[in-house]
Formats: C-alpha cells, sequence, structure tokens
C-alpha cells in the first residue's frame, strides 16, 4: 500500500519546512504546523513536547491527544496504590500506529532518493517512538508488578477483575496459583494438615491476602473545578482548577476515574 | 542462648531477621534451609503438645454446655506460637520470591542467564529456581497475549531513551549478533556504535558496558 507515502507527505511534505536548523532541532523545539485528524496520532504528535499540558486545557479528554492520555494514565498508574482500570482502546490505537510508523520508517530509510534533511527527522521520529514505547512498556510493567502483588486478590475480588485486561486477568490467576503452589512445597506439605491452609484469620494480625491500601497518600492535581469531597476528618475541600493536595487516595478515587484530576 | 531455655518463636524471629537484612543490604541471602526445617520440627512439636489440651477443652465443654469455660491458657499460648511461626515462615518464602522476581526483571527476563550463574544458583533453593521456571512461563505467556512484535516489554524501564545509537564496550565474549546493521562480531575490548534497540538485552546482561 502507499499509505505510508500518503502519511509521509501529509506529515513532511505539507509543512513549509519547519525544520531550518537541523544542528539546533530537538524533539521539543520542533516546530509543529498542524493537528492531525482524529483516526490517530501522527508524528506530529508524536514530536509534540511531553510533561504538563498548557494551563487553558479545561475539559481535558476532548482536546488531548492520545499521547497524552497515555502520559497521564501512565501518571496516574505509577501513583496510585489501586489498579485503575484499563484504556485497551487507547492502547491499541497507540501500539496500532507506532506499527505504521515503524513499517513507514523502514520504508523510508532504504529509499535511495531521501535526502540528508530527511533522513535527519526520520532519525527524530524514530527516536521518537522509542519514547513512546518507553511510556507504554513501563505503563505495562507497572501493572504488572501490582497484579504480581495482589494477585490472590485480584482472584477473590470480581469488581478489580472488571478492571483489568483479559491478559492480565490470565496473568493474576497464574501468578496467584504459582506463588500458592511455592507456598505449598516449601512450607505448607511439611506443616501438620491443621496447618496447612492459607486462610488463617486470627485476631490482630493483618490479613493473609494482600490489599491495595487506599488510604495511602497521593498527591492531587485539579484538571477542572472539582465537586466537593469528604475529608477523613469530616470536613470537605473543593478544589479549584490547577489546585495541588495531598489527600488519601480514596477521597479522590472517583475523580481520578472521571479524569477531573490527575496524580503527580 | 542454650537450646533449654529457647523459647517458642525465636527461630521465627531469626529468619524474619534475615528478610530484613536481605532487604537492608539489597542482596538476595542464601536460602536457610536447616532453619526452616527446624522450625517445621517446632512447628510439629507444638501440635503435639496442643493436640492434648485441645481434647481436653472438647470434652469440657462437652460435659458442661451450660457453664462453658474459657480454653486453658496453655493452649492459647501454644496456637498463638503455632500461628506466628508459620506466618514467619511464609513471609520469609513470600519476600524471597518478590526478590527473585525483582533480579528476573533485571536481567530483562535472561532466565538461563540468572539460572547459569553459579554465585546466584548456589543461594536458591530448587523449588526457587522451579518457581522463577513457572514466573518465566507465566510472563512469556502474558507477552504473547500482548500480540506484538514491536514492544518489547522485557526492556528496560529505568530511564527513557534518549539515543537511538549507544557507543559499547564489550565486557564479556557474546559471539556474532544480528543487528540493523549487519551481523557484528562482539570480541572482549571492542567498542561499537549500535543500534540500542538491537543490544539492550546485552547490557542488561552484561556483557556489553554502555560508555558515555
Amino acid at each position: 500500500m502507499d499509505d505510508w507515502e500518503l502519511e509521509y507527505d501529509r506529515t513532511y511534505g505539507a509543512g513549509s519546512g519547519p525544520t531550518g536548523n537541523p544542528d539546533s532541532a530537538g524533539p521539543s523545539s520542533f516546530e509543529h504546523g498542524h493537528h492531525a485528524p482524529d483516526d490517530g496520532l501522527d508524528i506530529d504528535e508524536l514530536m509534540a513536547p511531553v510533561g504538563f499540558q498548557g494551563g487553558n486545557n479545561g475539559v481535558a479528554s476532548a482536546e488531548e491527544t492520545p499521547v497524552q492520555q497515555l502520559i497521564r494514565l501512565w501518571m496516574n498508574e505509577r501513583h496510585a496504590p489501586d489498579i485503575l482500570p484499563v484504556q485497551e482502546h487507547l492502547l491499541a490505537g497507540i501500539l496500532d500506529h507506532i506499527r505504521r510508523q515503524s513499517e513507514a520508517i523502514q520504508l523510508l530509510r532504504s529509499d535511495p532518493s531521501s535526502s540528508e534533511e530527511e533522513h535527519f527527522r526520520i532519525t527524530l521520529v524514530q527516536t521518537e517512538v522509542e519514547r513512546i514505547k518507553f511510556i507504554v512498556r513501563s505503563y505495562l510493567r507497572t501493572r504488572l508488578f501490582k497484579i504480581e502483588k495482589y494477585a490472590r486478590y485480584i482472584t477473590s475480588d470480581p469488581d478489580i477483575q472488571t478492571r483489568i485486561s483479559a491478559s492480565e486477568r490470565a496473568y493474576a490467576s497464574k501468578q496467584a496459583q504459582i506463588l500458592d503452589q511455592h507456598f505449598w512445597v516449601t512450607v505448607l506439605q511439611s506443616l501438620p494438615e491443621s496447618q496447612a491452609h492459607l486462610d488463617d484469620t486470627p485476631l490482630f494480625t493483618p490479613s493473609m491476602i494482600t490489599k491495595p491500601d487506599k488510604s495511602r497518600a497521593v498527591f492531587v492535581h485539579a484538571l477542572q473545578p472539582c465537586p466537593p469531597v469528604q475529608l477523613p476528618d469530616g470536613s470537605t475541600l473543593e478544589m479549584d482548577k490547577g489546585h495541588i493536595s495531598l489527600l488519601p487516595f480514596y477521597v479522590v478515587e472517583h475523580l481520578v476515574l472521571r479524569g477531573e484530576v490527575e496524580l503527580v | 542462648m542454650s537450646v533449654e531455655t529457647r523459647q517458642y518463636g525465636d527461630l521465627s524471629t531469626q529468619l524474619v531477621l534475615e528478610s530484613r537484612r536481605s532487604t537492608a543490604t539489597d542482596t538476595l541471602l542464601k536460602y536457610n534451609d536447616s532453619l526452616v526445617r527446624s522450625i517445621i520440627r517446632e512447628q510439629r512439636d507444638l501440635e503435639r503438645a496442643a493436640a492434648p489440651l485441645l481434647l481436653q477443652a472438647a470434652a469440657a465443654a462437652e460435659d458442661d454446655e451450660d457453664n462453658a469455660q474459657p480454653p486453658p491458657p496453655a493452649l492459647m499460648i501454644l496456637q498463638t506460637a503455632i500461628l506466628r511461626n508459620k506466618r514467619c515462615l511464609l513471609a520469609y518464602h513470600h519476600h524471597r520470591t518478590a526478590r527473585l522476581r525483582d533480579m528476573y526483571w533485571t536481567v530483562g527476563g535472561a532466565l538461563p542467564h540468572l539460572l547459569s550463574d553459579a554465585d546466584t544458583r548456589s543461594r536458591l533453593s530448587p523449588h526457587e529456581a522451579d518457581y522463577l521456571r513457572q514466573y518465566h512461563d507465566s510472563v512469556m505467556e502474558y507477552r504473547a497475549d500482548l500480540g506484538t512484535s514491536e514492544l518489547d516489554i522485557m526492556a528496560g524501564i529505568e530511564k527513557p531513551v534518549n539515543d537511538l545509537n549507544v557507543l559499547v564496550k564489550v565486557k564479556k565474549e557474546c559471539g556474532v549478533i544480528e543487528t540493523e546493521l549487519g551481523t557484528i562480531d562482539f570480541r572482549k575490548g571492542q567498542r561499537f556504535m549500535v543500534r540500542r534497540a538491537d543490544i539492550e538485552h546485552l547490557i542488561v546482561q552484561g556483557y556489553l558496558e554502555e560508555l558515555g
């Protein structure tokens, strides 16, 4: 297909040579002329500076690029003590786009008619693709880490199962199973029969099943004016846009899920 | 302290102390098989000591249903010791599996590399080697499920990519490797400028060293 050629024209040909001086151009100083149609992200978006978006981004999801959404998703996941709902649609879109970008890069690199400047741009795009892959990888691995930690809890709790993908569910039950098996062969099988269970519930000791600690404090950054939340001491807090607070996770959990705040 | 004056639970305190030491020094200590066995023996002794008391308490409750007696204090102490020992045993093993998983990811999921290292291997119990193998299978299943060849979830997540290419020095012979630039025969002491994605796993496993 000539798909990649179209994409290449759209991204490189259409602009009026925004990178005048290749020496000083880096991903963050790369000027981006137009915005992509909503079929996904394109190179300009891949190259857009990352991090905090400009302050005047009121209703978040409407104007955000997939990459910005991914970065926020990743930051939230890294900071939240609980496992957040998986965004399979967004992730699939980004993975798909990474694949198409890589294919385009391969073809362009082997095209003898590409100029020096084009080659330089290809390098920039390649670097940015690698950086996006880094975020996706870190996001997925963060989830895997939590799933391993709470594997036994996940297998017993239907609610949390709705928040993870099918392959993550399979991973969770496998993890719970191999850990149980390891406990069995190392400890439990050698104990007298009455002790060989994993469901003791004595008083004054923590449960044998580790649960996410939702009372852990997180830094919350309000993306828009938020409805008041009830603090543990009974008072209420109403956050304006841009407000940053240190709060227990369970207080703001619903705001995180609705995308009204982000964790920083 | 002589064996005679040892209290119930002293051994398991030692065991948990090992876990703490392991965390504090950030190393995996050798699997303490003999201590684990001693605690398991203690568990059996405790169980034997508790059994007659249990029967006694049950009989007492049956005899005198209206006027139920609290269980004898000796039984309470034995049972507390049993539960505590068991919890310590499990905590010790759980802590070790967490460390093993960390080690696994640090070498980028290169299980043969991890298991063939004599020093590491000597610190693992055979069951732990089995655990790692099963863990590896489980991660590989997940990776296959992900169904993308573009994204390698095993690669490093310590720091984001700054450069596509990287200057490396060969620390250990690792033979001929296919890269984007053709095949390279890495020999000790040589330096190469190569595509990071091609050789990242070799850096992680210590064959190559990143320069500058």
